[in-house]
């Protein structure tokens, strides 16, 4: 297909405005990808960071910030169901905090019994714990501004009570715009003012060999009034919660499609541009004897030429930007395998940009060649 | 019709509806011979070009048939009628019509793929060959833009003639050229009828081709008016 690539090289101007057109959906198309990808992480971060099996919510629970206070004899009940190996607890709540300086401001508070997982954030798993004190505070460092903590340990408050900051930790940031502060169960229900063994989620782990499943069923009959999820089934719901429900998702989503629109016009407009100013040519090719598929061949190789390029392009510029946004935004997240997704949507923008050049290419009458 | 090789029987063609009806042929039969080179003459609007198209199998005949290479090709379909072009003719336009992104060598090149003729990797030698047999071996490299028109018609004749189609069909191949040029494109086709047997139909209104044509036919409103 050379006639394609010299058809491209011939128009310069062109070419390069179709590929700035393409780079800009890409570049679009990939940071949106990266935000929605990163939200939906982020949204259920703290619930995938546990290695308990099952969590057990109030009923009607939409996310992991939004929980209510569930009373100790869940645990107990939920205890003394066949195939449960053990359980945690795990409480989070909104708190004022009070900065070293004195500055007030709302954070949400989540605690946790010690063995809830090894990636959850609570002091004694989340480094070494020689180094800090069981009831520390840890912070993560992504929010380290609105902390205010200028060094270690640190004295705050939280609900007007004294607390030692001792710790700074990565990859928990603020999802809200209300930075998080972890700390163990015990401290937690201590600032939280819990009945003594109340819990914001009860977890629990099945025993090997008890399926899922089967456990989590005969948790939801012993515990009727409350909601029983598998973890995978209750960070799906908190992910819907933030992404759908809260109109969050909808809006990235929305800004992706805008993108893979303004490259669609973009690389439509010019290809049909280029097949018109060349109809001639189509005309010629067919005349000596070119098929349909020849023709066609054409017309969709120049697009997807400045698809290709468009989009290498792209890719380039997004991953800088997207490492510097992450100092502004620290759970925007471009995985491994979006460069390689791109191509799909990549493709079939230009494929069907080209879709108008194809059918005006195939339809030009070859007898126009007698006209001089 | 003695010869069914190639030419029409009782063609008839209308452009246009009602008022705005043009009968361009009107129930021409003629019979072009195998090897030789034909001229089709007549006066603008006379039909030439219409029958060029015909033969050419770019316009279909309202009536009548049209035979190239012995088969009535009339009532081909599209697909068909792509195919016979690709395999028995091919084209010499007034306007050259070379590809103008490509240069000239890699115009030759397009005419033995679009043929799908010789394999790939010889397509370049037997290009550059027949560009060098049009004296043009060192302007293989140039772009159509960078030709005089008389080497452009000299591009377009060899790429007519990639792929070895029986059949030359060139419509006022030297109406844009100067007289020394329009001269050496005459004896290029005139060659092609004498040494390769290719049958070659000129239309045109420039007399020179007289000389050079081995049968004239003449057309006039549509009808066949003379042939000699």
């Amino acid at each position: 297909m050379r006639l394609a690539w010299r058809n491209i090289a011939y128009d310069r101007g062109r070419f390069l405005g179709t590929v700035l057109g393409v780079s800009f959906a890409v570049f679009l198309m990939v940071f949106q990808g990266s935000l929605l990808t990163g939200f939906l992480n982020a949204a259920s971060r703290l619930i995938d960071a546990s290695d308990s099996d099952i969590w057990i919510t109030a009923r009607g629970v939409q996310a992991f910030e939004f929980g209510t206070p569930l009373e100790s004899h869940v645990r107990e009940m939920a205890a003394g169901v066949p195939g449960v190996t053990g359980t945690q607890r795990v409480c989070v709540s909104f708190a004022v905090y009070r900065t070293p300086f004195g500055k007030q401001q709302v954070v949400a508070l989540v605690g946790a019994d010690p063995d809830v997982g090894r990636r959850f954030p609570v002091p004694n798993v989340s480094g070494s714990s020689a180094e800090i004190s069981a009831d520390a505070v840890l912070y993560d460092v992504s929010d380290r501004k609105e902390i205010q903590v200028t060094g270690l340990p640190a004295e705050v408050e939280i609900n007007r009570r004294r607390a030692s900051i001792e710790r700074e930790i990565h990859g928990y940031g603020a999802f809200l715009g209300v930075p998080f502060l972890f700390t163990s169960y015990r401290n937690a229900v201590r600032y939280m003012d819990f009945e003594p063994g109340a819990a914001t989620y009860v977890l629990v782990r099945v025993q090997e060999g008890f399926p899922v499943s089967q456990v989590r069923q005969n948790l939801q009959r012993r515990l009727p009034e409350f909601d029983v999820l598998t973890r995978e089934q209750f960070a799906a719901k908190s992910r819907w919660y933030w992404t759908m429900k809260t109109g969050a998702g909808g809006a990235i989503l929305t800004a992706a499609a805008l993108a893979f629109l303004i490259g669609l016009v973009v690389v439509s407009q010019t290809i049909y541009a280029n097949t018109l100013e060349n109809i001639e040519e189509y005309a010629t090719l067919k005349a000596l004897g070119a098929g349909q598929t020849f023709v066609a061949k054409v017309v969709v190789v120049q697009a997807l030429i400045c698809g290709g390029v468009g989009g290498l392009i792209g890719l380039l510029i997004v991953f800088p930007s997207i490492a510097f946004t992450r100092s502004l935004i620290p759970w925007v997240h471009a995985p491994w395998w979006m460069p390689a997704l791109m191509v799909i949507p990549t493709l079939l923008m230009c494929s069907l940009a080209s879709i108008a050049s194809v059918r005006k290419a195939l339809t030009v009458e070859p007898g126009r060649v007698f006209r001089a | 019709m003695p010869d069914r090789f190639l030419g029409v029987e009782s063609a008839g063609v209308c452009f246009g509806n009602g008022d705005a009806r043009v009968i361009a042929l009107r129930d021409v039969s003629v019979a072009f011979s195998r090897g030789k080179l034909s001229l089709v003459m007549g006066p603008s609007g006379s039909g030439k070009t219409t029958l060029l198209s015909l033969l050419g199998c770019l316009l279909t005949p309202d009536q009548g048939a049209v035979f190239v290479d012995g088969v009535e090709v009339s009532g081909l379909t599209e697909a068909e009628k792509t195919a016979t072009r690709q395999r028995k003719l091919s084209f010499v336009f007034q306007a050259f019509r070379l590809l103008h992104s490509l240069t000239a060598l890699e115009n030759v090149e397009l005419g033995f793929e679009i043929r799908n003729a010789a394999a790939e990797e010889d397509r370049s030698r037997l290009a550059r060959d027949l560009l060098s047999q049009f004296g043009l071996g060192e302007k293989l490299h140039r772009a159509p833009d960078k030709l005089s028109p008389g080497e452009k018609q000299r591009v377009a004749m060899a790429r007519a003639l990639a792929g070895d189609p029986p059949i030359l069909l060139a419509d006022e191949p030297t109406a844009s050229l100067d007289a020394e040029a329009g001269a050496n494109i005459c004896n290029i086709l005139r060659d092609q009828a004498d040494r390769h047997g290719r049958t070659v139909v000129v239309v045109s209104h420039d007399p020179r081709w007289r000389d050079f044509a081995d049968s004239t036919i003449t057309l006039a409103d549509g009808r066949l008016r003379e042939i000699v």
